[in-house]
């Protein structure tokens, strides 16, 4: 018996289990789910699906009567769906069909069609439920059907319809967005679509009418093969043709910023000497925009996490990754202020971010024009930022506009009677707060602006 | 065996046969859509940043070399 540690979120599917093995994540197989796993493994399915970057490739450790262990290859950091921007969305949702169109011409089909199947793995969308996989039966419709609108092409339509800010509702809804729910909550006009009234609509209707049925014994409905390749053709085509209004209405971010060419690369050249130092492999920017100085960085990194709140910036830098085909930047949506919770059963089944970025641990963090918005807009003293930055890692590259910054000055107006309350967003009180947390390593000005830069290491 | 641990919605799984019916007439009058269009000359390229839905078969690895 291996002694380790049950995944807390592993528990739904009876097939098998994530184990956490010191420090490495594997996959424990049961017996009732041994005939699906040679057939895939034995086919050449499997194989095939790793080939293609569908699914996490994975290797056998163990196969006993009771129980097969595969180890497969392991994620630095997971994110989740209610983390990604509109365009990683879309991928997982593509995958997803992908990857069912597929397992049908082979004769399987997924029997989830979850969300939190899918994470991000060296600059795409993979899917990461390897026992998800069933014998395709004849004629039978798509079980996991209902699951795919309420986790994928819903969230996509509210986001479509009401802005990014709705891809966030799954960190309520971890079972995907109730069909009722969702179908109340698009226009009028979405029931004049055919693909729209019958995916959402029709469905809320059927779900409604058939909720009373708790004699349990599921009749039996049948559904062509063809047929269901056509519902899961249909919705590829229109999800990839899905983008957001908003998109157009954004501009050149770093056009819109105080900074002159010159204090830019002034910027990145402090940024570069003193990263340079530590050589780190892993780095995280907080409020990073589009990636913009992560890209500027010339170290060997490893792995770069990039989180802004901004939907749009994400979107923008993971187009980036996608059109240059950059596997180490793994961009994602955070609110600093609103960091993921830890949640599901037991509030275990999905780790807060706070948790997730402490076991991580990346060697650099970088806070680029982002204390201003973490003091000003959301009210958060100094001890309280500084608190929070001592948890990510041991470097902090922290930069401070001061008060005269364009930006700190709109903010601060924006506080109207109550401007003198923040009389004590300063560099003293700055610098007071976070050396408590941190030694100083170096500190230097941005020439011909209002900025300053620090580079911390925490005590 | 077959073993189920959610709940697929009944209502959902009988849908799935008007959905189907749908799906299959959208994508009839696009494929008569598109024949048209191609015969006018008016199909247009796009670059997506995604593929269609079918893999490409490779046997081969092909892993991602993307630039660190």
């Amino acid at each position: 018996m291996i002694n380790n540690q049950r995944h807390p979120s592993s528990f739904r599917d009876p097939s098998g289990y994530v184990i956490n093995d010191q420090g490495i994540f594997k996959r424990v197989i049961n017996p009732i789910y041994f005939k699906q796993y040679s057939s895939l493994k034995d086919s050449g399915f499997f194989d095939k699906l790793f080939n293609n970057n569908l699914l996490i490739p994975h290797s056998e450790e163990l196969s006993t009567e009771s129980k097969i262990i595969i180890i497969p290859e392991q994620i630095p950091f997971i994110t989740y769906p209610y983390e990604w921007c509109f365009l990683q969305y879309k991928e997982a949702a593509l995958l997803t069909l992908k990857i069912q169109k597929y397992a049908l011409d082979h004769n399987y089909s997924l029997k989830d069609a979850s969300a939190f199947n899918v994470t991000f793995h060296n600059g795409q969308a993979v899917f990461i439920d390897t026992l998800s996989f069933d014998f395709y039966r004849e004629n039978e419709p798509w079980r996991a059907y209902k699951q795919f609108i309420a986790h994928f092409l819903g969230p996509l339509l509210l986001a479509y319809y009401h802005g990014a800010q709705s891809l966030k509702l799954l960190s309520n809804f971890i079972d995907g967005i109730p069909i009722k729910q969702l179908a109340s909550m698009l226009p009028y006009k979405t029931k004049l679509n055919p693909f729209l009234y019958s995916n959402v609509h029709l469905l809320a209707k059927f779900e409604d009418k058939h909720n009373d049925d708790y004699e349990g014994k599921s009749k039996k409905t049948t559904l062509s093969k063809k047929a269901q390749l056509n519902i899961i053709t249909t919705l590829y085509d229109y999800i990839k043709k899905m983008s957001l209004k908003e998109h157009s209405e954004w501009g050149d971010y770093y056009t819109k910023m105080n900074y002159s060419d010159e204090a830019f690369k002034l910027k990145s050249k402090i940024i570069n000497t003193w990263a340079n130092t530590i050589k780190p492999k892993t780095v995280i920017d907080v409020g990073g925009n589009d990636g913009t100085f992560l890209r500027l960085l010339n170290q060997d990194i490893e792995q770069a996490l990039v989180c802004d709140v901004d939907n749009n910036a994400v979107d923008f830098n993971y187009k980036k990754v996608k059109t240059n085909k950059e596997t180490y930047m793994l961009p994602f949506v955070l609110d600093v202020l609103n960091p993921s919770p830890s949640l599901g059963f037991n509030n275990k089944e999905r780790t807060s971010f706070i948790e997730r970025i402490k076991v991580y641990e990346p060697q650099l963090t970088l806070a680029l024009a982002v204390i201003h918005h973490i003091t000003l807009t959301g009210n958060v003293t100094f001890n309280m930022s500084a608190e929070f930055f001592a948890k990510f890692s041991k470097y902090l590259i922290i930069e401070f506009p001061k008060p005269g910054d364009s930006w700190v000055e709109r903010l601060l107006n924006t506080k109207g009677e109550f401007k003198d309350h923040f009389n004590f967003y300063n560099v003293k009180n700055f610098e007071s707060a976070f050396l408590q947390n941190f030694d100083l390593v170096e500190k230097t000005e941005i020439t011909n602006t209002k900025r300053v830069m620090y580079f911390l290491k925490r005590k | 065996m077959h073993f189920l641990y959610f709940d697929p919605g009944l209502g959902a799984m009988i849908a799935q046969a008007i959905v189907a019916a749908v799906a299959g007439v959208v994508l009839f009058s696009k494929g008569l859509m598109f024949k048209i269009k191609s015969f006018l000359g008016l199909v247009k390229n796009d670059d997506d940043l995604f593929d269609d839905i079918d893999v490409k078969e490779s046997d081969i690895e092909n892993k991602n070399t993307g630039d660190k």
